[in-house]
């Protein structure tokens, strides 16, 4: 038996015996229930409380480490367990080609209307006309570096070339960040950055390989990153954006930098797995639509902080809020590079390896 | 009861025995095994996982410099880090089966305790130690040997070395132990009344009897170090990429179980013909003396 219908039956079950004289199917159909896959941070219990309260659908949570497992997770069968999942806007193209999800019904999410333009123009999460992964939330991974340690804020050729913080800098261990940014550093176009031919890679595994020289360490967890800033091993990374207010809060100047050559943009969706049940599929709708919405997108804002992908909750925000999810000035969004999926992404990996083990 | 009798039903029972010991590690050691190996010869598109059967993918990684670098590497560190465990392993089980009496066990326990806490809180107890602003740079610069913080302590293969050193010194340091304490004293006391000193009583007495401690010790240093990913990853900074974070990230990151396969199966291989190369040589050498006495 399935894992969601299991849950429904079991639920039905406890409803049914307390009320004892209505018949299973009814009770079954009644008790609505949404599996959802994600992110620990984006379904604490005080986020979602309002939307269990009115609709009545209930949710089981499972959370992702990483966006890679969670593909690997719903390639490998992972699929029937969930009614809802969190891939990333540049993965939902494998997940379609696996034929791992089905298109989602756009009336049903009224608050997709209100998506920033940048989201509505997307061709990711999309595939002949039909949407699979409606951005959900978002933000940029930025240059974070201890301002009091540096002498001028850092842009993307600081972590490639210059001997004044050589051993003091590091990288995210990740291909696709690593030889974008080479990119961006090299000045290739911005809609070339994820079609890159093969000699504009070589070019970028040279600038990668001259950068090992110059980084004290590959970083993996941010938590980690957090800690070397903190030790001062490190003092300027290719960073998320946590550090930067962890840090600040506990008394360290940190910079953040949004070099003008472009920044690293990331994006997740919701989706649902193919042969989601209707019912599951028509409560997962609903909560996708509360996600969007103006209650979800400010508790988000406020504790996250991250942004949603929809305007619903920026003017109930300050200008200083705003500030923090990089919404104030919405133009910001012309500098981002969004992440894509390299055609051949195994040669990307290839590539960075062969970097990290030069 | 016959005698046939009985050796019938002692086979029966060790049978009996042995079965689900020999069920557990066929269905989860070698079939496991055999499905990675046939993953190694098929094909990826995109998504979708070709299963027709190639070379491709071995001839890619024996002709990629990288790859043929990371296992050697792999096997390099292995036997370094055994080596290194071994060399300061071998006086202090000495010292304790020999010289210590009334503490013998306590001594032991305290070594196993660093085994008693998770991999991460004993690297994150180096870096505290090893850092810029760590515990042994802020010594040395307040005894003003130093005036800046030695950088290469930590993120160099030098810390990866050392907290591999520290990590695996338990799994040497109690096989070569259990042979030494089994090591009667007559054979020394004889060495030393027909004249033969420190050295040579090492060399010729305890090296070749306390073999098997030594192989068992190397075997597993040497295993336990080429599958760590963690501690070169998290110690050894820009330089700590493995050939076991490639096979994770072919896994993982790029979707290519078969070369990730591949990859595992020549590491594979290349530890095993690299141990039998080791051992063989030891087993051949003056001090295998010990494991060849034992084959007879």
């Amino acid at each position: 038996m399935e894992r969601r219908t299991f849950l429904r039956m079991l639920a039905a079950g406890t409803a049914g015996a307390m009320v004892g004289n209505i018949p299973f199917e009814v009770l079954a159909a009644a008790g609505k229930t949404v599996n959802w896959l994600t992110w620990e941070n984006l379904a604490y219990d005080e986020y979602i409380s309002s939307f269990v309260k009115q609709s009545g659908i209930e949710i089981q949570k499972g959370f992702i480490g990483s966006d890679d497992e969670q593909f690997a997770m719903i390639r490998a069968g992972g699929a029937k367990d969930w009614d809802l999942i969190t891939p990333g806007l540049d993965k939902v193209e494998l997940y379609v080609a696996s034929g791992l999800l089905e298109p989602l019904d756009l009336d049903k999410i009224p608050n997709a209307k209100s998506l920033y333009a940048p989201f509505q123009s997307t061709a990711l999460g999309k595939k002949d006309g039909k949407t699979y992964g409606i951005p959900f939330y978002w933000g940029i991974n930025p240059i974070v570096y201890r301002a009091d340690l540096m002498t001028e804020e850092p842009d993307w050729s600081t972590l490639f070339e210059g001997e004044k913080y050589k051993g003091r800098l590091a990288m995210r261990d990740y291909a696709l960040e690593g030889i974008a940014i080479a990119a961006m550093y090299l000045g290739i176009e911005r809609e070339r950055i994820f079609k890159m031919d093969d000699k504009e890679l070589a070019e970028c595994k040279k600038a990668c390989i001259a950068q090992k020289k110059l980084l004290r360490t590959y970083w993996n967890s941010i938590a980690d990153l957090t800690n070397l800033f903190a030790a001062g091993e490190v003092v300027c990374a290719f960073s998320w954006v946590p550090p930067y207010y962890d840090l600040r809060e506990k008394g360290i100047n940190m910079g953040m930098a949004k070099p003008k050559e472009g920044v690293i943009g990331w994006c997740d969706t919701c989706a649902i797995p193919a042969g989601t049940a209707p019912d599951s599929a028509s409560a997962a709708h609903e909560l996708i639509n509360f996600l969007l919405g103006p209650d979800y997108g400010k508790t988000l804002a406020l504790n996250g902080p991250y942004a949603i992908s929809t305007s619903m909750a920026r003017d109930s925000l300050s200008a200083e809020e705003q500030e923090r999810i990089f919404i104030k000035d919405m133009s910001v969004m012309d500098s981002f590079v969004w992440k894509e999926n390299p055609a051949d992404y195994g040669n990307w990996v290839r590539i960075w390896n062969e970097v990290k083990a030069s | 009861m016959k005698l046939t009798g009985i050796e019938a039903k002692r086979r029966r029972t060790a049978l009996v025995l042995t079965a689900p010991n020999v069920l557990f590690v066929l269905a989860f050691c070698v079939l496991p095994l055999g499905v990675l190996f046939s993953y190694s010869f098929f094909q990826v598109d995109f998504v979708s996982i070709l299963r027709e059967p190639t070379f491709d993918n071995y001839n890619r990684i024996i002709h990629s410099e990288t790859y043929r670098g990371l296992i050697l590497k792999a096997l390099i560190y292995g036997l370094g880090v055994a080596v290194l465990c071994g060399v300061i392993a071998y006086p202090l089980a000495l010292f304790i089966a020999k010289r210590v009496n009334i503490y013998k066990s306590a001594l032991l326990t305290l070594l196993l305790i660093p085994l008693y806490t998770g991999d991460l809180i004993r690297i994150f107890a180096w870096r505290v130690v090893l850092g810029a602003e760590g515990v042994l740079n802020s010594l040395l610069m307040w005894l003003g040997l130093i005036d800046e913080p030695i950088w290469f302590l930590l993120f160099s293969p030098f810390a990866t070395t050392v907290v591999l050193t520290y990590n695996y010194l338990p799994f040497m340091l109690f096989p070569l132990w259990a042979a030494i304490e089994a090591l009667d004293d007559s054979y020394m006391e004889a060495a030393m009344d027909l004249g033969s000193r420190d050295l040579g009583v090492f060399f010729r007495i305890i090296l070749p009897l306390s073999g098997p401690g030594l192989v068992a010790g190397f075997l597993m240093v040497f295993v336990l170090v080429v599958g760590d990913y963690l501690t070169p990853q998290l110690m050894g900074g820009s330089s700590g990429v493995t050939v076991t974070s490639a096979i994770h990230d072919m896994f993982g990151a790029a979707f290519d179980w078969p070369t990730g396969s591949a990859l595992a199966w020549l590491l594979l291989s290349s530890m095993a013909l690299f141990v039998a190369c080791v051992v063989y040589g030891f087993y051949r050498s003056p001090w295998g003396r010990g494991i060849r006495k034992q084959d007879k």
